[in-house]
């Protein structure tokens, strides 16, 4: 068989594939960025081209700056502490003890709920009037009177952060603790004869199994916290005052609350920018770690 | 002063008794070899020696100190594995001197030993690679370079050699035991394979189901098999066994009208009407019949592998392998007569399976 036969089939095998993929991303995606150069509403008018009005307009405006910032340091906080939280309960979960199973199979669980049952459930527990949280800290005697936690601009982002993570952390922890079960015995048992203590037994046989398992955990759950959306949108809708909006909220708020596709478009294309820019990164940096650990 | 005692060490695993009391007594600078099949305990014996694993009983001593509750970096022993075990992200360097590292000895020193480790073990231009880096001969010599600097009263060695193939797996051999001629350390060695057993110990552990068969230096393990496992379980190919009754004669060898003779010193000493299991290692058998017992048997097959020549024949019905010189003449379908030593019948009871001692 000829090597243009066998590309000639391979393109074949494709096609279904690509046509498919052409037809749900690769269009809207082509309409989306003529939609970005028109002044296009939602409802009525197709708009008229506009060059790149929107985009300046967007980029100059405060809304932006600040919604970046806010997302960027939600994303942040929240990668970082679900990473620590992750590796924690997997260094835990691997050690031997009665009922690990159990709590294994419970570790679970948060991350299997739908982000909107997630959502609903931390919202009855940060409730202003009979909300768990604040039962729990006036009967310790932390707080004298019940707070509005998801009302406040100054408490809103902390406690979305701590409702993402506590959905989130589980993946972590599930791809570490699949890791972890990759450490050879031998080499641990090595380390012990050696004198290694706890820490540089951490530090030089079991990182360097992690570390690249991690650094695909790192690269989702980045992704995933930069364009977030749904659990914000289900407890604070981006409030109060747009202290909880990110860039996912803005987006929608443009192109269907205020109705201007044009220039939703253009914040949407943005946001696939920036997420495409630290795929990029990543990926480049996954591969740098994979070729020198093999 | 014995350097390292093994005292009466059991372990269980749940109900599963894995070690049923194990007795050794090694003096400074013996190399005993723990040999067995799989499953038959001897890496859980290392374990428990390195501090891997507790032992349900008994008592461990490194120059008369209980190591029992002892942790394995406190043990004052250096431990190589079959796969290695190198630290996968530190250099060839930094994975010798790793031990040394942990115990906080001053860089200088510490270059020094690895220094000196690596040129015994000629890694010296393989110091800044990785083990990734390295093949698994290569990776085996950081192994055991990483054991050496330490510089560990005790050695013990899990089938280091396994990993390898055959060539590497001779000449590794021959380094061991060239390293060991030097260093003069107490070594326990576990393996599978009878060639190792034999060419590294000055003595061998022969275990199954938990317990030592038989202990002892090399050419008793050999030559004196204490049972009919043990003498199967060393020697290739291995030895013959024949179901045989002593008579007034000799050994009556079962399905035939063979017999054996024996001196009368000698039968006499054989008790009669028992089942035995003669023992006739393959190698023990000459072409030559003068000057010995004639054992003729039907030649099947012949088979030429250069340096010697491996006849397989029967006696009746029982079969058996002689390995000749390859000068030896033999057609199969003949019937060729062979001589034997005495010194090489070994006598077991059928039943027990234990060494008869006529001899």
């Amino acid at each position: 068989m000829s090597g243009t036969w066998i590309t000639t089939r391979a393109w074949l095998l494709m096609l279904p594939l690509l046509i498919v993929m052409v037809a749900v991303i690769g269009w809207p995606l082509a309409d989306t960025v003529h939609l970005s150069f028109t002044d296009a509403k939602l409802v009525g008018t197709s708009g008229s081209y506009v060059g790149f009005d929107n985009y300046v307009r967007l980029l100059s405006g405060n809304a932006f700056g600040r919604t970046l910032f806010t997302t960027t340091f939600f994303a942040v906080v929240v990668v970082t502490t679900e990473m620590l939280l992750g590796v924690l309960a997997a260094l835990l979960l691997n050690q031997q003890f009665h009922g690990r199973t159990l709590l294994r199979a419970l570790l679970i669980l948060p991350w299997a709920l739908p982000t909107v049952v997630n959502a609903t459930l931390w919202r009855l527990i940060y409730n202003p009037e009979y909300g768990a949280l604040n039962a729990a800290l006036t009967q310790l005697g932390i707080l004298s009177d019940y707070r509005s936690w998801l009302g406040e601009p100054g408490t809103a982002l902390t406690a979305l952060i701590v409702a993402d993570c506590w959905k989130n952390f589980p993946l972590v922890a599930l791809i570490a603790l699949a890791a972890l079960q990759a450490v050879p015995r031998d080499v641990v048992a090595a380390s012990f004869v050696d004198g290694a203590n706890a820490f540089s037994r951490f530090r030089f046989v079991t990182l360097p199994y992690l570390a690249g398992p991690l650094l695909v955990a790192l690269v989702l759950r980045t992704i995933e916290a930069f364009k977030v959306f749904d659990i914000i949108w289900v407890m604070t809708r981006g409030g109060p005052a747009n202290s909880t909006r990110t860039m996912s909220i803005l987006v929608y708020q443009e192109a269907f609350s205020f109705q201007r596709a044009g220039s939703g478009a253009s914040l949407a294309l943005i946001v696939t920018l920036i997420i495409t820019v630290l795929a990029v990164a990543y990926g480049t940096i996954v591969k740098k770690v994979a070729g020198s650990a093999a | 002063m014995s350097a390292l005692v093994v005292d009466h060490i059991r372990k269980s695993f749940g109900d599963v008794e894995t070690l049923k009391g194990i007795d050794i007594s090694l003096e400074s600078g013996e190399f005993l070899v723990l040999l067995g099949a799989s499953g038959c305990g001897k890496s859980t014996l290392l374990n428990i020696i390195a501090g891997l694993a507790e032992p349900t009983g008994g008592d461990i001593r490194l120059n008369d100190r209980s190591l029992i509750g002892v942790h394995p970096k406190d043990r004052d022993i250096a431990m190589v594995f079959q796969s290695y075990a190198l630290y996968p992200n530190l250099s060839v360097r930094r994975n010798i001197g790793f031990g040394l590292e942990m115990r906080k000895v001053p860089a200088a020193e510490r270059e020094q030993a690895v220094l000196e480790a690596a040129r015994l073990l000629q890694i010296e231009p393989l110091l800044d690679r990785r083990p990734s880096q390295l093949s698994g001969g290569q990776r085996q010599r950081v192994a055991i370079g990483r054991a050496l600097v330490r510089n560990p009263k005790l050695f013990l060695f899990d089938e280091p050699l396994s990993n390898l193939d055959a060539k590497l797996r001779m000449e590794m051999r021959t380094e061991l035991k060239r390293l060991h001629q030097m260093m003069k350390t107490t070594v326990v060695y576990v393996t599978h394979d009878q060639i190792e057993a034999m060419t590294l110990a000055t003595r061998i552990a022969v275990m199954r189901n938990g317990q030592i068969e038989q202990l002892g230096t090399p050419e008793e393990i050999y030559n004196r098999p204490a049972t009919l496992y043990v003498a199967t379980f060393v020697g290739a190919p291995p030895m013959n066994l024949l179901d045989v009754l002593a008579t007034n004669h000799g050994l009556l060898v079962a399905g035939s009208e063979t017999v054996i003779p024996l001196p009368p010193a000698l039968l006499a000493k054989v008790p009669q009407g028992r089942n035995i299991k003669l023992g006739i290692r393959p190698e023990c058998f000459r072409a030559d019949a003068e000057g010995g017992l004639p054992l003729t048997l039907r030649c099947e097959v012949v088979e030429l592998t250069g340096p010697e020549l491996i006849l397989s024949g029967s006696i009746g019905t029982q079969r058996l392998v002689a390995t000749l010189s390859p000068r030896t003449r033999a057609a199969s379908g003949t019937d060729v007569t062979l001589a034997l030593d005495t010194e090489a019948l070994h006598l077991f009871d059928a039943e027990s399976g234990q060494r008869l001692n006529v001899d």
